[in-house]
């Protein structure tokens, strides 16, 4: 496949037969899905290519397919409660999960809960990284929006609760979702609420850019790619297209009713749930409580696709497809360990032989490692045999070899001495 | 001959006779005129020639006499300028460079007449003369100010500080630039005493007391007026350097507008129609935008304030080495302990106490100063150590100042009463210098200090606390330092003992009855900032306390209680309420729901007694419920359609409980919901309706035109609503349809809708006209396969559809406020019509001809007429071809003896072409006619 193929990963609140559907953008092609349990709201996260996690619907743990098994379930985390929102990092080494006013953060690697950070009042309803992972965004049912940098939150000491980097507290009724623009910590955050309007925010300075107050509640946000426009899901149904970058253009005004309903996708009979916009900006796919997902053309705000379901839909994202997903022999390189239900510093009391740093290769660095250990064999293997074939053959050149080794060791032996002498001299003269 | 007469003609001989007049010369001249002077104040000036004044002195001729040796020329000319200037306002325009330059000089002349002139022609010039204007010329007035106030002459000294008051109120910002040179000028004016002193250590004192006992008390008056404008341009550069420090105190909320400032606020309905735009990225544009904050000055300036000013730490410290130590003895000198002496006159004690007043002002003002740079801890600790010993053995020996003092003035009242006995004014005084002496204390201490502090902190803590607790009578400046004070103290102190009795003395303040607003405001804000803080720090510590918590649940009563008297204060409880309710507070929340009842009151509630921005905060505030009762639902409905609350704003009430209740939640999910279905249920019917039982049970009784539309054919009367009351209850008629078109199973909510309109509609004899529409709309955006409506429904609905459109067919064409209703109506009705053939059906059926007035016949034709050519209805109408066809022939039948009318042609047209047009059976009426 020359083209990066984009795949749309849906989930409904009804299907135990089939959690995740998958199928391919721009085609419409059912790809196989997966399995097992009924992933909730805002639960589903891709983790570095190779496993997809789904948190399930009112029940404490959360689901791991590897991606090239769709049959059924692989593990499960269990969590201490309901899983209200569920992410993974970019780059694939943590996994964050809300549970009721907490959020837990785990490592990949080793599987450790290496913080919970409680800094919400009520329930987390969304969680977001930014693409370099290095910052992470929450939102919550008190009207909170809390930006966390990942490393102070991991230096932080066990003993006191991490400050998060801003607290953006304008928001007036509680945070239904968040998407996180490119750029790292530069990036830019949009937020959605009850209170009718969506907020933009700067991670770096933590000031509030843009406020878009609409006439009803907004239950989904989403950025494309270059932030030229906005999309946000209403409770009605609407989605609304806001253009960030637009100059005031002179055109005549006779016709606004028409002119308003270029910024409206019209199709949707119930609340949105999600938005998630294919990376070349022009493909909108949402997903509803109205028990379908649609497919949009964002130029033309058609309607292209739709599918439909037979619960309210969850989930729904695009995604680059991980080529683990079509290779049905491809293996993850590491398999998941298993995640603690404790934190890690509480616990370490417990065994105290594991103190030690477990150090984990990445993909590349592994296959390097096997291979090295595979020349190191083959080399040997080599070694002796031409060894064995100079004791097969004549002796001379045994006792050449001999020789040379004697004096190797002769050399070595004066350059020992040389340097004891030396060391010895240096000591003597400094007792001095 | 003729040439001879002629010549004779010419030299007549003219006869006089005696007795006769003298005839009048041809040449005489008549003399007979009077003469009137015309008088010319002065010369006609035009271009070159300058305007004088009294004196006739042009400008030119002023400023050239400032450089006269006699003062009295001098002194002249200065007036005669300002009278000038006071005419011709222009001149000071064109000339202000001159001006400017003339009368700088004078400032250190050696005549004091002179220099009032000077100082009053100044003074006149200021405020007409921008800073703009001014600054480029300021460079040289300020060296002639310092110059004077270095001046040997005490008198051009005292005058000094005249002009620099006059610059101060008009240019603080410029003179601030210049603060190194004139910061040094204050030093000098009185250290040069002070320097004196030290040189000659006594004998200068002695001097003094010896031979003019009077002369020191100049001197003390003479520092206390440097002073005061010391701490005046202090003041000045605190407020020019400091746009965002806000005083420590209570106002915290300034740092949020700042970040406020650029950010972009816009609705979206604006955006939609192209009317606002939003350009994000600044430079993202085509064109780059060009609005730079940097400002260029000129080079003097950028010299002198980086090098010297007090921008920087370093000088900071510099001066307030110098400063500080002049201060202490100006306070030694003036401190009670002195005063205490028998010696001395009681007439200095207001005077002295001034002086302390200044002094302690003045380091308050520095110690703001340091606050600004960024070290401030660094510098804290610098401060504590260099002073902190001086401060306690000086100003913390006889702390609590007032009662002393006022004592004292008792004293003095009883065996000598002096008129400058101004004890109110004083006692005033006394407790700005205890707060002030307070903030400069308190800023020296930290939690980490706690121990070595805990002598003098315990005694600032108890003047604290006893002047909240009586503090009823404090003004808004007072209590804003004063909180700020306690603010502090509750920072360094941070056990639960210490602050809850500072937090209970606030709350004694809090609780008292007649307070003023601002102060009111003040404490409100102080405690939301408390509880803020103390919200961070529990998550720690589960420990809160009492006197907050019961702040706390106060406030819901206190909003119920407030109503609309006061806006802006309900204003600060509803965001306090809200802040504390989305962080799920759970004694508040408790003491909200008991009051949610009142004040989500339909008839005298907050709710409805507040502006549309409060009302918005306290529709939000819905959400926070922790549980919705029946009878609060039930008021939140009246409130919906009462409308005292915008359409817009009952829209969002119907979208929050719309997510509070179990349709918006996942299904599977384990919720405690809070609104009970059933009660959902009701609340968007009675929402719907727009009208509660006892209204419509009044209306039955209504009759008569202007407010019923009535049929003969219909037994549904309409009442006409006002088009306010109908714009308003159709926007929410739409949003309640949107909420129960989201319910999940739809024929069982359809069913629950018909059992409502069965048994509090059906039966009615008046409707009003809003509610029959709404009742068709819910009905057509419902509707459903799989919905079985019920025969009395259907004839219900059939009467209603009837009624309405008998009410448009006979809307006057005048009548502007109903016909606005029209469209939308008959939407309405159309929909359901086509949607239920039955309905159609019924209500053809219930059009008996026979039993109707003439007058109300061409308006059936006109009816039947329109169904037909309604493209959705025609079909319908073709299969209920037969009593179309039953009405037609009555309708004839009954006309048959008259003209035929327009309608009727009309009609019978209609009918020919659209249902006779079919196949079967229309033979027969085409023949009948």
């Amino acid at each position: 496949m020359a083209a990066p193929m984009e795949v749309a990963l849906v989930t409904d609140a009804a299907g135990p037969l089939c959690n995740c559907a998958v199928w391919e953008l721009r085609s419409g092609s059912a790809l196989p899905g997966y399995r097992g349990g009924n992933s909730g709201a805002r639960g589903l996260a891709l983790l570095g290519g190779e496993h997809l996690l789904g948190a399930q619907l009112g029940k404490g743990y959360i689901g791991v397919w590897e991606l090239q098994r769709k049959d059924q379930l692989q593990q499960k985390i269990i969590c201490p409660g309901l899983v209200t929102c569920l992410t993974a990092s970019p780059n694939g080494l943590y996994i964050l999960a809300g549970i009721a006013e907490s959020i837990y953060l785990w490592e990949v690697s080793s599987g450790n809960l290496l913080a919970i950070l409680n800094r919400h009042y009520q329930d987390v309803t969304c969680l977001c990284f930014t693409d370099d992972s290095s910052h992470f965004v929450s939102g919550g049912k008190d009207c909170l929006g809390l930006v966390w940098n990942l490393y102070s939150t991991l230096q932080a000491e066990p003993s006191e609760i991490p400050d998060p980097r801003h607290v953006w507290s304008r928001h007036s009724l509680p945070i239904t979702d968040l998407c996180c623009g490119f750029g790292g910590p530069l990036a830019r955050v949009a937020t959605s609420s009850l209170d009718q309007t969506v907020k933009l925010w700067e991670i770096s300075s933590g000031e509030l850019l843009l406020s878009v107050l609409f006439d009803m509640g907004i239950m989904a946000v989403a950025l494309d790619l270059s932030e030229y426009h906005m999309f946000c899901g209403g409770m009605d149904g609407s989605i609304f297209q806001v253009d960030l970058c637009a100059w005031p253009v002179q055109r005549d005004r006779a016709f606004q009713a028409e002119r308003e309903n270029g910024k409206v996708f019209r199709g949707h009979r119930n609340q949105v749930t999600c938005l998630s916009i294919s990376t070349d900006g022009s493909l909108l796919l949402s997903g509803s409580h109205d028990e379908t997902v649609r497919l949009w053309d964002v130029q033309s705000k058609q309607c292209l696709r739709t599918v439909n379901h037979k619960g309210p839909v969850t989930n729904a994202f695009i995604a680059l497809a991980p080529a683990n997903m079509f290779n049905a022999d491809s293996k993850p390189a590491v398999p998941l360990p298993k995640f603690s239900k404790h934190l890690h510093g509480t616990e370490s009391s417990d065994d105290q032989g594991a103190d030690g740093v477990t150090l984990r290769l990445g993909i590349d660095h592994q296959r390097a490692g096997e291979s090295y250990l595979e020349k190191a064999d083959r080399l040997y293997s080599q070694m002796c045999s031409t060894r064995e074939k100079n004791l097969m053959g004549d002796q001379e050149q045994l006792k050449i070899q001999v020789t040379e080794l004697q004096d190797e060791v002769s050399a070595l032996r004066k350059i020992n001495k040389n340097l004891f002498d030396f060391s010895a001299r240096l000591i003597t003269k400094s007792a001095k | 001959m003729t040439k001879k007469r002629k010549h004779q003609e010419d030299f007549q001989k003219v006869k006089l006779k005696v007795g006769k007049k003298k005839p009048r010369l041809e040449n005489a001249t008549d003399t007979n005129f009077k003469t009137k002077a015309i008088h010319l104040p002065e010369q006609l000036k035009e271009d070159g020639i300058l305007p004088t004044n009294n004196r006739k002195l042009n400008i030119k001729d002023l400023l050239s006499q400032m450089h006269h040796y006699s003062a009295g020329v001098k002194q002249s000319a200065l007036l005669g300028l300002k009278e000038l200037l006071s005419q011709y306002p222009f001149i000071i325009d064109a000339h202000l460079s001159n001006i400017l330059s003339e009368v700088a000089a004078v400032f250190t002349d050696k005549d004091s007449g002179v220099r009032i002139a000077a100082i009053r022609l100044l003074q006149f010039l200021a405020p007409k003369v921008r800073t703009e204007q001014i600054a480029p010329f300021f460079p040289l007035v300020s060296a002639h100010l310092s110059s004077a106030m270095t001046h040997i002459s005490e008198g051009i000294q005292e005058d000094s500080l005249k002009i620099l008051d006059i610059l101060l109120e008009e240019y603080p910002g410029l003179l601030t630039n210049r603060c190194s040179i004139l910061l040094k000028n204050f030093v000098e004016l009185i250290s040069h005493q002070q320097l004196s002193k030290k040189l000659k250590s006594r004998e200068k004192i002695s001097w003094m007391l010896s031979v003019n006992p009077n002369r020191r008390v100049t001197s003390q008056q003479w520092r206390l007026s440097v002073l005061v404008r010391f701490k005046k341009f202090l003041q000045a550069l605190v407020d020019g350097s400091s746009g965002l420090e806000e005083d420590e105190g209570v106002q915290e909320q300034k740092e949020n507008s700042q970040s406020m400032r650029n950010s972009v606020c816009i609705s979206w309905k604006e955006h939609a129609s192209n009317q606002q735009h939003i350009q994000l990225y600044e430079n993202g544009g085509s064109q780059p935008r060009i609005n730079s904050s940097f400002r260029l000055r000129s080079l003097v300036n950028v010299a002198d304030s980086v090098e010297k000013g007090l921008s920087s730490a370093e000088n900071l410290k510099g001066f307030i080495e110098i400063i500080i130590p002049l201060l202490i003895e100006c306070w030694v000198e003036a401190s009670p302990a002195q005063l205490a002496a028998p010696v001395l006159g009681n007439l200095l004690e207001p005077e002295s106490q001034q002086l302390m007043q200044q002094v302690l002002s003045i380091i308050y003002l520095l110690w703001k100063l340091t606050k600004q740079h960024d070290e401030t801890h660094k510098m804290e600790t610098w401060l504590r150590m260099n002073y902190l010993a001086d401060f306690k053995h000086h100003f913390m020996r006889h702390f609590p100042y007032s009662l002393q003092e006022t004592i004292k003035h008792r004293k003095r009242d009883s065996y000598k009463s002096t008129k400058y006995c101004m004890t109110s004014s004083n006692s005033i005084d006394h407790l700005l210098l205890n707060l002030t002496l307070c903030d400069i204390m308190v800023s020296l201490a930290t939690a980490s200090t706690l121990q070595m502090d805990s002598d003098w902190l315990e005694m600032i803590r108890k003047f604290v606390t006893e002047t909240l607790q009586y503090g009823c009578r404090l003004n808004c400046k007072q209590l804003n330092r004063l909180l700020g004070v306690t603010w502090r103290l509750m920072q360094i102190q941070q056990n639960k003992v210490a602050t809850e009795t500072l937090i209970k003395a606030v709350y004694v303040l809090y609780q008292q009855r007649n307070l003023l607003f601002p102060v009111r405001m003040l404490l409100l804000k102080f405690f939301s900032r408390v509880y803020e803080k103390e919200e961070l720090s529990t998550q720690r510590i589960r420990s809160r306390s009492k006197v907050l918590t019961r702040w706390l649940t106060g406030l819901p009563q206190q909003l119920a209680l407030l109503g609309s008297r006061n806006p802006e204060l309900s204003n600060q409880l509803i965001e306090t309420i809200h802040s504390a309710a989305s962080r799920s507070n759970k004694e508040l929340l408790e003491s909200f729901q008991a009051t949610a009842s009142r004040i989500y009151d339909p008839l005298d509630g907050t709710l409805v007694l507040l502006p549309a921005e409060s009302q918005q905060r306290l529709v939000q505030l819905v959400y926070f419920l922790p549980y919705l009762p029946t009878s609060l639902l039930s008021s939140l409905s009246r409130c919906c359609v009462m409308g005292r609350m915008s359409s817009d704003l009952a829209a969002t009430l119907i979208g929050i409980l719309h997510v509070r209740s179990s349709f918006a939640a996942w299904k599977c999910q384990v919720q405690d919901n809070s609104v009970n279905d059933v009660d959902y249920f009701s609340f968007l019917f009675s929402t719907l309706i727009g009208f509660s039982r006892e209204e419509l049970t009044s209306l039955q009784s209504i009759r008569g035109k202007p407010h019923i539309s009535q049929s003969q054919l219909s037994p549904v009367r309409l009442y006409l609503t006002d088009l306010d009351q109908f714009l308003h209850h159709w926007a929410v008629t739409e949003v309640v349809c949107h909420s129960l078109s989201t319910i999940p199973s739809r024929s069982q909510c359809f069913d629950i809708l018909q059992n409502g309109i069965c048994k509090y509609l059906v039966g009615l004899a008046v409707i009003p006209d809003s509610t029959a529409g709404s009742i068709l709309c819910a009905m057509s955006k419902l509707l459903d396969q799989a919905c079985i409506l019920s025969e009395n429904l259907h004839k219900f609905l059939a009467s209603c559809c009837y009624s309405l459109l008998y009410f448009l067919l006979t809307l006057d064409k005048e009548d502007a406020e109903h016909l606005q209703k029209r469209d939308t109506l008959w939407g309405s009705c159309i929909s359901v019509l086509a949607l239920v053939p039955r309905v159609l059906r019924l209500m053809l059926q219930s059009l008996q001809v026979s039993r109707v007035s003439r007058e109300e016949l061409p308006i059936i034709g006109q009816l039947l007429r329109l169904l037909m050519q309604h493209g959705q209805l025609r079909s319908h109408m073709v299969t209920s071809e037969l009593l179309v066809q039953q009405i037609v022939k009555d309708i004839m039948t009954l006309k048959s003896g008259e003209v035929q009318e327009q309608w009727l042609t009309d009609l019978q047209y209609c009918f020919n072409i659209y249902l006779a047009a079919q196949p079967q059976g229309p033979s027969a009426i085409s023949t009948g006619y």
